[in-house]
């Protein structure tokens, strides 16, 4: 008797219908770019959201399975697995856990440079005149330990931190001696212009392990046109600070960073070269900050944020070149969104999160005790708005800094998933709110997103990060991946930063 | 269908809109997305549909006028196929949330079926034991 198998469909059912799981789209070059509540994309063709929403798309597709895996849908052939796509939305909101991980201690405002973009500094201010005192700097560390979080980092600041250098020492070791006692990972970091850096500093950073990170704006021209300094030698001491830094510390332990000026806006090859020809192997292409001109009117902000976008693009395009003849570096911006977009993570970066980094990941410690949201929120204050000062750390505990009137404000416009525009935009699992930012530029915390620079910024990265995803160069791939690998695999920067 | 084709003053374009295919609510969205470039003005056009005058802030030409109106009614579609989505999945999107940030094991679903190993089980000195689990 002959024997036969049952046809396919007893095996693997078709499913009789199917139902929604929540997505946002938007159109994209003649595509349909999908994307769920934990940040998962897909791009479909034309007319297929239509298809779902009418229930005719065919359920023995390749596209139907893929929509399937990706969980935009489920059938009465499997369970909807909600349980693993809430972990995946949970591990995207990671950041909220765990309460305040960033502290910057402003030790002093004194500072022998005059950057255009700077708003704080005092140059001619007598020593301990806008230095933090060692009450306040005792009373700040209380502040800091009450924090939940088990991984703190302090980062010093200023001004010029190292013109303060005393209040430094000061701080360090009992910052972590109180870090020891609680049993929490403490990283420092001094951000400093290396310009007064002695080598008896290093060897305090080296035995205490503080890194330090510095600014390089780019080839000397540039950098000395950005930051003046008597003597016009910003580039050479930063340099040599850097080269001192790097054989005392290690290169792990100096890291760079630059600001975008409108000067910057015609040489983002050369800046990029500068720091490859230094060896670092990584450069932010930060955005204009509006905080030291407060830029109030559109045409202006328009103006500037498309010149920014033009620099990105064309400074992606040659890190990628660079890439792709063996030199590794990192475009951190990229990085960063392209963790949110291409693995289940959030981001450390305050400025893309949702609800707001400001508070919530870092608090600010002026040298007077004032407490801030945001390193952003005290320059606005340097400018008398004091909008964003949460209190005092001579009078306040972590409790009343957080419920705070100006705290409680600034959380109400937090959340991108309830501000107009943001709430039924596709790209909101990877952008933010920064109530900061639409504050110092718009006058409202909440922001108007059709002309909001954050909002045009973010969007235009973003799909220009999707238009190099959706081409699929594989090499640019394995460069997006590589740089992810970096970040995951490092709490310390890598050894070739 | 929406109607785009009343009224070309060049420095208005004008959206009639019938409301049973896109909600008020979407044409307000669609709106706050023009409103750096345009006022505009929504008012109801009869019982089924609504009109959208949108003024421009600067000068634009006729041409750039018939462009503004075919992308508004794009967006506006556009918003009613997202009502249509949320219509859909609001609920299992509320859950979802809730399950997210949720303390660990609140609303954390019990895995279906049986599950375990029945010849290990059998094995009272065996080193292995997956148990069965409970069945209600």
């Amino acid at each position: 008797m002959a024997r036969s198998f049952y046809a396919l469909q007893e095996f693997a059912p078709a499913p009789k219908h199917f139902s929604l799981l929540p997505f946002r789209f938007t159109r994209f070059s003649e595509k349909e770019l999908l994307v769920n509540e934990a940040g998962e994309f897909i791009f479909v063709a034309e007319g297929t959201i239509r298809k779902l929403l009418d229930g005719s798309i065919d359920v023995t597709s390749g596209l139907y399975r893929d929509l399937k895996s990706k969980q935009f849908l489920y059938d009465d052939t499997s369970s909807p697995l909600l349980d693993l796509l809430a972990t995946k939305i949970r591990s995207k909101f990671n950041h909220i856990y765990g309460g305040t991980k960033l502290h910057i201690f402003v030790v002093t405002l004194r500072c022998e440079h005059s950057c255009h973009y700077c708003q704080v500094s005092r140059q001619t201010a007598a020593r301990g005149e806008f230095d933090m005192s060692t009450t306040t700097a005792d009373r700040a560390i209380e502040l800091m330990m009450a924090s939940p979080s088990t991984h703190l980092t302090l980062e010093l600041q200023g001004g010029e931190p190292l013109l303060a250098f005393e209040v430094i020492r000061y701080i360090v070791p009992r910052a972590k001696k109180a870090a020891r006692i609680r049993r929490k990972h403490l990283d420092i970091v001094v951000t400093t212009n290396l310009a007064c850096i002695t080598d008896e500093m290093l060897v305090f950073f080296r035995d205490e392990e503080v890194k330090v990170s510095t600014s390089l704006d780019g080839p000397a021209a540039l950098h000395n046109m950005n930051r003046p300094r008597p003597g016009n030698d910003s580039y050479e001491r930063a340099i040599e600070g850097i080269e001192r830094s790097r054989s005392i510390l290690g290169s792990k332990n100096v890291a760079a960073l630059m600001t975008t000026t409108l000067a910057s806006l015609d040489y983002v090859k050369e800046i990029i070269d500068e720091y490859v020809n230094r060896d670092f192997h990584s450069i932010f292409l930060r955005p204009i900050s509006p905080y030291g001109f407060a830029v109030k009117t559109k045409h202006r902000t328009g103006y500037e944020m498309q010149q920014f976008l033009e620099f990105y693009k064309e400074g992606l395009a040659h890190i990628l070149e660079i890439n792709k003849r063996g030199f590794r570096l990192t475009e951190v911006y990229s990085q960063i969104l392209l963790s949110k977009i291409l693995t289940p993570f959030g981001t450390g970066y305050v400025d893309l999160q949702s609800p707001a980094g400001e508070a919530w990941n870092v608090l600010v410690y002026n040298y007077n005790g004032d407490v801030f949201a945001s390193d952003e929120s005290r320059m606005l204050a340097e400018m008398n708005d004091l909008t964003f000062r949460l209190g005092n750390v001579h009078r306040d505990t972590r409790r009343s800094l957080f419920t705070s009137p100006a705290a409680l404000k600034m959380f109400g416009a937090s959340c991108n998933q309830a501000l107009a525009g943001c709430s039924d935009c596709a790209f909101q699992p990877y952008c933010g709110a920064d109530p900061i930012y639409h504050h110092a530029t718009q006058g409202d915390m909440y922001g108007n997103r059709p002309s909001s620079g954050f909002c045009a910024r973010n969007m235009e990265v973003i799909k220009h990060l999707f238009s190099l995803i959706e081409q699929g160069d594989p090499i640019i791939m394995r460069i997006f991946w590589s740089w992810l690998r970096i970040q995951n695999s490092r709490n310390e920067p890598s050894e070739c930063d | 269908m929406a109607d785009p084709s009343v009224g070309r003053d060049h420095s208005k374009a004008v959206v009639r809109v019938e409301t049973a295919l896109v909600s008020i609510d979407a044409l307000m969205k669609t709106c706050y997305w023009f409103s750096r470039d345009f006022s505009c003005g929504i008012e109801r056009d009869g019982e089924d549909a609504a009109r959208v005058v949108l003024s421009a802030k600067d000068h634009v030409s006729e041409d750039q006028i018939a462009s503004v109106q075919r992308e508004f009614l794009a967006q506006a579609m556009d918003f009613a196929l997202r009502e249509r989505i949320d219509a859909r999945t609001s609920e299992i999107r509320d859950l979802l949330l809730a399950k997210a940030f949720s303390e660990a094991g609140v609303l954390e679903e019990k895995p279906s079926g049986k599950f375990g190993d029945a010849i290990e089980e059998m094995k009272p000195d065996g080193m292995f034991k997956i148990l069965s689990n409970a069945q209600r």
